[in-house]
Parts: structure tokens; sequence; C-alpha cells
């Protein structure tokens, strides 16, 4: 039953913090918001008692492949596996740390030094029991070496991992290290039996990644048809006491969106994890289908879509060109058009998701043509009479009478931002060029050639800066690496902040150190945030007792058909 | 040796280094073009040490003539690869995906032949006619609309709105019958895809075989025949069909490529676990050892059912007589 209260503070945690975030919005915006909510609480009626048995269906958008959450960041081996595998901790609404394998854990040293007490009742699928050498394994053998974002951040900062005892695990670093209990959930750092892969050539060819994932999670392993479907059965053993009610859960890949939505309306699956936006609103009214809203899905947390200015080129060297452009954008049209409302406009660099860290009150741009156009005016760039596109006169850098052109780069998927913004820029005199290139070609020419004015990325933040941010903005993270300093930028303030907010242990602590950083960011705005899209996850009425990310159907339960 | 074989043989012969060029030329454009398989793994998220880390597993940290010496040497040794992405070996990746591609396709070429064959006829008889007018209308239709929103209205219309058949996969979701309910369940679910994925060929089929109706029921033969007093169905089917089927076979056997083309679509509208979509996805993960198995099996197909073609036009048409000169 703690499964259940906490299911039920979940709830409620996530109904106020919707009802918190409507507050800030526009009236458009507090309407949905406050549908959600209604929505949300609806869930904990009493006639919806959960009760054992049944089976779910669900959704996944491509083939996972693998089946180790351990050995890859890939959101569809996440999404595919997350019902099977546990982290030490689970992240709830709030992306707090909540227990999972580990029980309980003290941060000493300052940080440097993270000590989990393990629970002593887990067993694995195969009937091995749990232990502390399993997750120094998971993290020395397989998360350091192939989770990249979890390579790519714990990684350089530990320094080893000691098991004192069966059932207790420490995490030594080298200096203080802040961010380790939101990288230690599922999606981040899935804990895999060492009994299982030792001695293995290739963890990811290995039978125990492939087709026969053994896991601890609420659900095993029964059969995997590429390409087809997955049939996960309930784990009688399962440490969370009653947990979970379904028999069955059986998930068919499904590739294209409009079959995925064709696949919910004729019933024959009963949970979308990410519906497109454009079929949202007519799912919504569907009486047989309920809508639940995040900004959280498998390996994606966080993700404002995210503009980039190339401060390599001469034209984007001046702030006040790039905050021009950002005066420029009216991002509430962009939200209605692009998103169909469903998103949010940003207040801050960092995600509203990241509640502790996201401050409302920063003096971001907001949409002012007239403000736009000064600005370039006094920037050297003028419209001359009868002239759609202002020309430079007396810009550093740039020859006179260069025209005001800058490409903007987008996954075809994205290619709708580039066609408002087009529009919305040409208002101020600024000829864009949108160039829809499909992501290996994006990655090329964005950090390889750098060979682009501006982009647009959705720029995954992540549950902590130090997962996802870091890599934006921080001066050693420029190069040809894909998705790192887009923008090119260097500001040493900004790096040390970020090193003392990556050694800086507690919320209020960092979140100062937070907000210079992003005090820093919106002055010189070598990015533009223009969304916080709102994932939209679907299931049928037949089903309920969902949360929409990693253990989302640990406490569900259906209807027998 | 007969002469028949010896074609045969020369023709397989001559297959060889036809895949060979194929192969050469789809390593060259997946590895020149831009795209890492580590970007797959990585997501957005790996740091330059991860990217090393991994193209060094991969061998991607090789110069481009050393991985394709590397390659060849693997082929040539029977080995395909391994998949960066499944962590198996490509062909068997491939081959698993196979047999749903063949039932797609192949129940596509056999519907869309005799369909496609007895339309043409029919329109062929009283060409200008109602029933001609309306055949050779609709035909075109279907030819010209892409197979992908073919595909969308046919759900719509018969899955959503009918429901007369379901709307995703090759089996029912868990099902695990054997026997006559399996293969009922099976049929079920290959009904529509294999229905869309005919259409076109339907049309393309209809049309020829009614132009070399047409043409044939004109001809001096026919005329002859008529003039005797033969039965009209037997005039049509002895005497105009089996030379009019001519151009036909060649058109089919020339058009498995084309089928399997639109196969690819057709398996990601019905999420039909073919190779078709292992290909799509293969090309975007940048996955070469995939995507060549693909391209191998794909190009043996296509040459041999080309061969195939060829052989029984021989044994339709006597007076093609096959030879290895």
């Amino acid at each position: 039953m703690v499964q259940l209260q906490r299911f039920a503070a979940l709830l409620l945690v996530g109904a106020m913090g919707f009802a918190l975030t409507a507050c800030d919005t526009d009236d458009e915006g507090s309407d949905e918001q406050v549908d959600e909510e209604v929505d949300t609480t609806q869930e904990d009626d009493e006639d919806d008692e959960p009760r054992h048995g049944g089976t779910l269906r669900v959704a996944l958008s491509s083939d996972p492949g693998l089946l180790n959450p351990a050995a890859t960041t890939s959101g569809a081996v996440h999404f595919a596996t997350h019902l099977m595998f546990n982290g030490l901790v689970d992240l709830d609404e709030n992306l707090e740390p909540v227990p999972e394998l580990a029980e309980e854990w003290d941060v000493e040293e300052d940080g440097a030094l993270y000590r989990f007490h393990l629970r002593d009742d887990v067993v694995w699928h195969d009937g091995e029991p749990f232990t502390s050498e399993d997750v120094r394994f998971s993290f020395e053998e397989v998360l350091l070496d192939l989770h990249s974002r979890t390579a790519a951040s714990v990684g350089g900062a530990l320094d080893r991992i000691e098991t004192p005892d069966d059932h207790t695990v420490e995490f030594h670093f080298d200096e203080p290290y802040a961010p380790l209990l939101q990288q230690l959930d599922v999606g981040e750092a899935a804990i895999v039996p060492q009994h299982v892969f030792e001695g293995a050539d290739s963890i990811e060819e290995h039978p125990g990644s492939t087709e026969e994932p053994v896991g601890t999670g609420p659900f095993r392993f029964v059969s995997y048809e590429p390409d087809s479907e997955i049939i996960l059965e309930r784990n009688p053993d399962y440490f969370e006491e009653d947990l979970p009610y379904l028999d069955e859960v059986l998930m068919r890949i499904i590739p294209e969106d409009a079959s995925q939505v064709a696949a919910l309306e004729a019933g024959e699956i009963d949970y979308l994890a990410r519906v497109p936006n454009a079929d949202r609103d007519r799912l919504a009214d569907d009486p047989n289908i309920e809508i639940l809203e995040t900004f959280r899905g498998a390996g994606a947390v966080n993700c404002p879509m995210t503009m980039t200015f190339n401060l390599d080129r001469p034209t984007l060297q001046d702030v006040d060109v790039r905050r021009a452009i950002a005066y420029a954008i009216d991002r509430e049209a962009v939200v209605d058009q692009v998103l169909f409302g469903h998103g949010l406009v940003p207040e801050a660099p960092l995600h509203s998701g990241m509640t502790w860290a996201h401050p409302g009150d920063l003096d971001l741009p907001g949409y002012d043509p007239d403000q736009a156009a000064q600005l370039l005016e006094d920037a050297g760039w003028v419209l001359e009479d009868g002239e759609d596109v202002r020309v430079a006169q007396g810009v550093d850098g740039v020859d006179d009478g260069t025209a005001l052109e800058i490409s903007f780069l987008a996954f075809p998927t994205f290619s709708e931002y580039g066609e408002l913004l087009r529009s919305q820029l040409a208002e101020v005199g600024i000829d864009v060029t949108v160039e829809a290139l499909e992501p290996p070609a994006f990655i090329e020419r964005v950090f390889t050639e750098r060979d682009f004015d501006t982009n647009i990325i959705s720029f995954c933040q992540g549950p902590d800066p130090e997962v996802g941010v870091r890599r934006q903005i921080a001066s050693d993270q420029i190069g040809d690496t894909p998705f790192s300093n887009a923008a090119g930028y260097e500001n040493e303030r900004v790096d040390e902040l970020l090193d003392e907010g990556l050694s800086t242990v507690g919320t209020d602590e960092r979140a100062e150190i937070y907000r210079e950083m992003q005090e820093i960011l919106v002055d010189e705005l070598p990015y533009y945030w223009i969304t916080e899209p709102i994932f939209s996850v679907a299931h049928t009425d037949r089903c309920e007792g969902f949360v929409p990310f990693n253990q989302y159907a640990e406490a569900a339960f259906c209807d027998e058909e | 040796m007969s002469g028949d074989l010896r074609y045969v043989l020369r023709r397989l012969a001559q297959l060889l280094p036809a895949v060979a060029g194929i192969l050469l030329i789809t390593f060259l454009i997946v590895e020149l073009s831009p795209g890492d398989p580590v970007t797959s793994l990585a997501g957005q998220s790996g740091d330059a040490e991860y990217y090393a880390r991994m193209r060094e597993r991969f061998g991607l940290d090789q110069p481009l003539h050393v991985r394709l010496r590397t390659y060849v040497a693997n082929v040539l040794r029977g080995d395909l690869g391994t998949s960066y992405i499944h962590g198996r070996p490509a062909l068997e990746v491939v081959l698993g995906r196979l047999p749903a591609t063949l039932l797609l396709a192949g129940t596509s070429l056999v519907i869309s032949s005799f369909v496609g064959v007895a339309l043409g006829v029919a329109a062929a008889i009283r060409s200008g006619g109602l029933v001609d007018t309306a055949i050779t209308t609709v035909s075109l239709g279907f030819y010209a609309a892409p197979v992908f929103w073919v595909g969308l209205m046919a759900m719509i219309v018969f899955s959503l709105r009918l429901d007369l058949f379901p709307v995703t996969g090759m089996s029912s979701l868990g099902a695990s019958e054997g026997g006559l309910a399996g293969v009922l369940d099976i049929a079920h679910h290959l009904a529509l895809p294999a229905l869309v994925l005919a259409s076109q060929e339907i049309a393309a089929i209809a049309r020829l075989t009614r132009s070399g109706m047409i043409e044939q029921l004109r001809s001096d033969h026919v005329r002859t025949a008529v003039a005797k007093g033969a039965r009209r169905l037997r005039v049509v089917t002895h005497h105009g069909l089996r030379l009019a089927l001519l151009p036909v076979i060649t058109i089919v056997g020339a058009r498995v490529g084309h089928l399997l083309a639109g196969a690819i679509v057709v398996e990601f509208v019905f999420s039909w676990p073919g190779i078709g979509r292992l290909m799509v996805t293969a090309v975007g993960d940048g996955n070469t050892p995939v995507l060549l198995s693909i391209v191998l099996l794909v190009a043996v197909s296509v040459i041999l059912a080309n061969l195939i073609t060829d052989l029984a036009y021989g044994w339709l048409d006597p007076r093609i007589r096959l030879r290895a000169r």
C-alpha cells in the first residue's frame, strides 16, 4: 500500500504543480492546465479501486533492438524495458528522488560520498538475490562504458564504488558531486544483474541484453518478436507489496504516428506514450480516451525547443542583434500554431520542469517588434525606403550594404518552427532561409562544419542542469561532438558557476548559483528558448493508474474486456 | 548440357559481379553520406570520449579504404558484420524480418497478377465501353495515388469505420495460437496491407493487359479464329490472352523491385514487421551492416525474379529460344 500512497501523493503533487504553472501563464494556457488538474484528480476516484488481473496493451514507436536500458540511452530501448528494471531511486513528479532499490541514503563529505542502503528483499527475475555487487557491476562494467549520459557526467567525476556489505553501496567522488541523486533512476542508471553478465566479452551482444533480459522490475520478460511485439508478465516476487496489479503487458511496435492513433481509437492498444499534437484534441474529445500531460519521456526530460545563435558569425556577435531577433519572435503564436497550444512559453533558460532551479522573474525578452526594429536600427542594420530587408551601415566586421540574411536549420519534424519564425522575422526586416535537414546532415552542418547562422534543437536539459545544460554552454564543450555547445558560447563566469553548481550540495544554494548563471545567459543570449512542449500521453478508459513516465504501469490496472 | 541449363548457369554467374557492384556502391553511399551510428547510440548526450570509444569499438576510426577492405574480407568469409544497434549478426537480424516481407509482397504479387489480368481482359473485350472506362479510370486513380495515402484511407474506412480488419501488426497482440486459428489470424491481418500494396500493381498490370489484349483481338489470327467459328471465350483465352500475357509477364517480373519498394511504405503504415521498416531504421541509424545485408537480399531477389521472368517468357512463347550466346 506504500506504493499506492506514493502514487496518490504523486498525483496530488502533480495536480498542484500544474495548478501553480497555470498561475504563471496566459489565460488560454491556464484553462487547459486547470482541465488537466481535473482530469488528474479524477484518476483517484473511489469507484476506480485498483484490482488485480488484466492485460495492458502498449504502443512502442520503434523497435528497441536491445533490451538493456543500462547499455544505451536510446529512448526506444528505455520505454520498452523500464517496467522490467529499477534504479536505485525513482524521480517523482518534481524530479525529486524517492526510494526504489535503495531504501535510504546518506550524503557525506559535503557531497563527495553517497552511501546507499539497499532493500534486502529484492530478487532478480531468475530468483537470484539482488546485492550491492550488482550495483557496482552495473556502473563499472555497463553504465560508465555504454550509457552515454551517465558516462559523460558521473563517469568524469567518480573515483570509486565500494560495497562494504551486501546491502550497502558507496559512491566516492574526487570532489563534491551534487547531481548524483537525479541520475540514479531507471532511465539514467538501470541496475542489471552481475551474475547474468559476468565474464561476457560484450555486454551488448550477450543474450541478457538481446533476448533474455533479467531485471528486478514489476514485470518480467516473456518474449520479443523484433519489430513486432514484446510480452511481459507480472513479477510475483516484486518488492513493492501488492504490485503490480496487471497480469500482462503486451507491447506492439507501431512506427507510424497516424497508425498509433488509429490503433488506440480501434482499441488495439490502451496506452500511447506520445500523442501527436495534431491529434491530441480529437483524442481528448473521445469519451473512451483519457489524456495525461508531462514534460518527461523515455530518455527525454525537460526539452525546451532552443534556438541557437552561431556566435562565430559576425552578424550574430552583436548581442543587440540576438536580442532584436528574440523581441521579434511571438512565442505565444508559436505555441498556438506549432504546438496547437500544448506547450508553455519559456521564462528562463532552465526548463520550468526543474522547479527548484527555474526562476520566474528573469528579464528574458518577450514579443516586442518595435523594440526589435529599434535595436536593429541602432546596431547599424537599416531599412531603406521601399525595401523589405535591412542592410548593414557601419556594422563591425560586416561590409556596408550587406543584407540581413540568416539561415535557420531544423530537423524536418521541426521545420514548422522555421516557417513561422521566418514570417515573424520578416516583419522586422530580417530575411530567414529555412533549411530542413535530416538529423545526420543537420549534425554535420551544425557541429562539424559549423556552417549555419541559427538553428532549432529540442535540447533536453534532463532532471538536473548538469545532465543536459552544461554541454550546451560550457566553453570546453565547443567542438564537433553532436549536441554540444552549438552556439560556440564562452563565458568564464558561466564556467565557474557550472562548476560551483556541480560541487554544491543543497537545493537552495544551487538555485542561487544557477540563478546567477541564468541572468548571464539572459543578458548575453547565446540561445533563445522558444517553447516548452508538453507531451501528451493517451490511454483508454479501460485502464487507470498510470504515471506518465519511468514505471508508468507499475500501479496500473485494467478492466477485463 | 542442354541450352536452357547453360543459359541459367550463365545468368547466375552474371549475378555475382552485379551483386558485388551493388554492394560496393551502397557501401560507399552509406559511408560517404553524413551520419554516424554512434549518434544513434549516444542520443543527445555522448561526450567526445564516448564517441571516440564507440567509434573505435566499431572500427569506424579507421580510414574508408581500410573499412572497405575489412568489409570485403568479412563478406568473402560469409560474415556480413554485426548490427551496431541490435548486438546481433546483421544477417540474422535481416533474415528474421524476411518472412514477413515475403508473405506480404508474395501475396500482393499473386493478387495483383490475377486481378490485374482479369480486369485488363474485361476492359479490353469491350474497349471504350462502360466497363472499360470504369476500370481504366479507377486503376489510373490507384496508380497515381501514393501508397501511403491509400493505406491510411483504407485503414480509416475498413478498420476504423467498418471494423473489418485490424490496424496493426501481423497477428493479434499476444496471441500464440497455432494451427488453423493462427493461420486465419495472420490472414486477417494480411488482407488489408496486401490489398493496399497490390492496388498500384493491379493498375499497372490491368492497363498493360488491356492494351495487349486489344491489339491481339484485332490481330489476324484472332480474326481467323472468329471466322472459323470458334467460341468467344475460347478466342479470348486461347488466342488473345496467351500472347497478350507476354508483356504482362515481363512487367510482373520487373515490378518485383517496385513491389519491395512499396512494401517499405505499407510496412510502415500497417506496422508490418518486415525488412522495409528495418531498412528505413538502418538508414537513419547509419547501421551499415544491416543496410548492406538488406541490399544484398533485395538485389539477389530482383535479379532472380528477372531470370524467372525470362525463363517463363521462353516457355510461354515458343518463338523465343533462350540461348547462351
